[in-house]
């Protein structure tokens, strides 16, 4: 664990810069990042604890590889989610062996998030929704729950996810929209809501 | 995750592989890349561009009633195929690295599809203005393996005096209305013009032509038309490897026009 020090309050670009400067200035960053990166990857991965470590392990020595590519044209949160998002996508084989009933935890705040958007919700029972918002997600197609999982559960706004998963903003918002249709759809099969309005 | 091991196993593995940061140059190297490619694919596109203007310009319309039925089949018949998709090979490439640079993914397919065209087709006017077009086609027409046949189908279409076409450069002219043509394939030509609009003072040696009519005995030709032709201008600056005279005496290597037989 960084004990905290002087560079615990340093911004992302100060914190790349001194990395370069010394490796052992690393671990701030890591320890800024990593409980984030950690749930965004079992959110769209579903794999257990040790597979989301190993993959968590890899995007930061990614992320080290590559610190000399960082510039400030890009917000350093949505280049080190790209690296992470890119890293989940590599890992494809490890992500097809989901084991039965791994689900991850959605927050209260995070299912909050996706239950605040009326498109999704009307008509739902709301209690049943927040016990089933992982379960379906899961059943997306992953192009419908990365977004969802970045606008709703990540809190990410249309450019940083256009900036992490690499396509146009107007490419994110019409598949956040198709998403959303995608996910009410699959509240019906699983009888949360009666019908799609 | 217990944090302490993970930072542990994070720093180990990190210094036991020997890890460090790419170099800032390896980074530069991959941008530069990218764009010098980009460029290239543009200026590529843009001459392929260029060529077709001018190849477009002097693609014998005045006399296309003459050679098609319609004005349509004309226009797909006489179309630059070889041009269209080395163009659409460059524009590609073009696109594939604009997508590429680093804010490359923040456009449209359509967006960065549209400008490429746009530059290409932009640019290649300049460069036609400029006399590139003209310059690539003689130099291809000079030195391009099957320029005839793949580059310039209009050699190809025009060579046939069989069916009354034939393409080739004024050796000489007499004092009437006859002079001596060579063909693609080397062979000379006595011919004959009824050509009323061209009247036979405009024609100059070494110009090339095109001619309309048809053949009237050994080696002679009666032009209806006769038409100058621009595209091509290098092909016949090419070493003509047999002679008329030669080849009717001895064995030839090269194969005579459409329609006519072997010499024997």
């Amino acid at each position: 664990m960084v004990n905290p020090g002087d560079f615990s309050q340093a911004k992302d670009e100060e914190l790349v810069r001194l990395t370069l400067d010394n490796r052992d200035n690393f671990l701030y960053l890591v320890d800024r990042y990593k409980g984030k990166l950690l749930s965004y990857i079992k959110r769209l991965t579903n794999v257990n604890d040790d597979d989301a470590e190993d993959i968590l392990q890899d995007v930061f020595i990614k992320v080290y590889l590559n610190l000399n590519d960082f510039n400030d044209g890009l917000k350093f949160s949505s280049w080190i989610y790209r690296i992470a998002h890119n890293q989940v996508i590599s890992n494809h084989r490890k992500l097809k062996a989901r084991p039965e009933g791994y689900l991850s935890s959605i927050d209260d705040q995070a299912a909050q998030n996706l239950m605040a958007d009326t498109d999704i919700v009307a008509g739902a029972d709301l209690g049943l929704l927040r016990q089933n918002i992982s379960k379906i997600l899961n059943q997306l197609d992953y192009k419908y729950r990365e977004v969802l999982v970045l606008k709703f559960l990540e809190e990410k706004n249309y450019q940083e996810i256009s900036d992490i998963i690499k396509k146009p903003p107007g490419t994110v918002a019409s598949t956040i929209n198709k998403a959303k249709e995608e996910f009410r759809q699959e509240m019906v099969r699983q009888k949360i809501i009666l019908s799609v309005s | 995750m217990d944090t302490n091991d993970f930072d542990q196993k994070l720093v180990d593995k990190i210094k036991h592989d020997n890890i460090t940061p790419r170099p800032r140059w390896h980074f530069l190297l991959k941008d530069y890349v990218v764009r010098v490619t980009g460029a290239l694919a543009l200026l590529v596109g843009s001459a392929a561009v260029s060529v077709m203007i001018y190849l477009f310009k002097y693609n014998d319309w005045e006399i296309q009633e003459e050679t098609h039925k319609t004005l349509l089949e004309f226009f797909l018949l006489t179309l630059p195929y070889f041009w269209l998709i080395l163009l659409a090979l460059f524009i590609f490439l073009l696109y594939y690295n604009l997508k590429h640079t680093k804010r490359g993914y923040r456009y449209p397919v359509w967006f960065i599809a549209s400008a490429a065209f746009l530059v290409s087709v932009i640019l290649g006017g300049v460069f036609y203005l400029a006399g590139l077009g003209e310059k690539i086609d003689t130099v291809l027409g000079e030195k391009a393996p099957l320029y005839e046949k793949v580059i310039n189908r209009h050699f190809d279409f025009w060579f046939n005096p069989a069916e009354g076409r034939l393409i080739g450069i004024v050796l000489s002219k007499d004092d009437g209305q006859a002079f001596v043509l060579l063909d693609p394939s080397g062979s000379e030509w006595q011919v004959i013009s009824k050509d009323e609009h061209f009247p036979l003072e405009e024609l100059r040696v070494k110009q090339p032509i095109n001619l309309i009519g048809q053949v009237i005995g050994d080696n002679e030709f009666q032009a209806e038309v006769v038409h100058p032709v621009r595209p091509g201008g290098g092909f016949w600056l090419r070493p003509r490897p047999r002679m008329m005279k030669t080849c009717q005496t001895d064995s030839c290597p090269l194969p005579p026009p459409p329609g006519f037989p072997a010499p024997r």
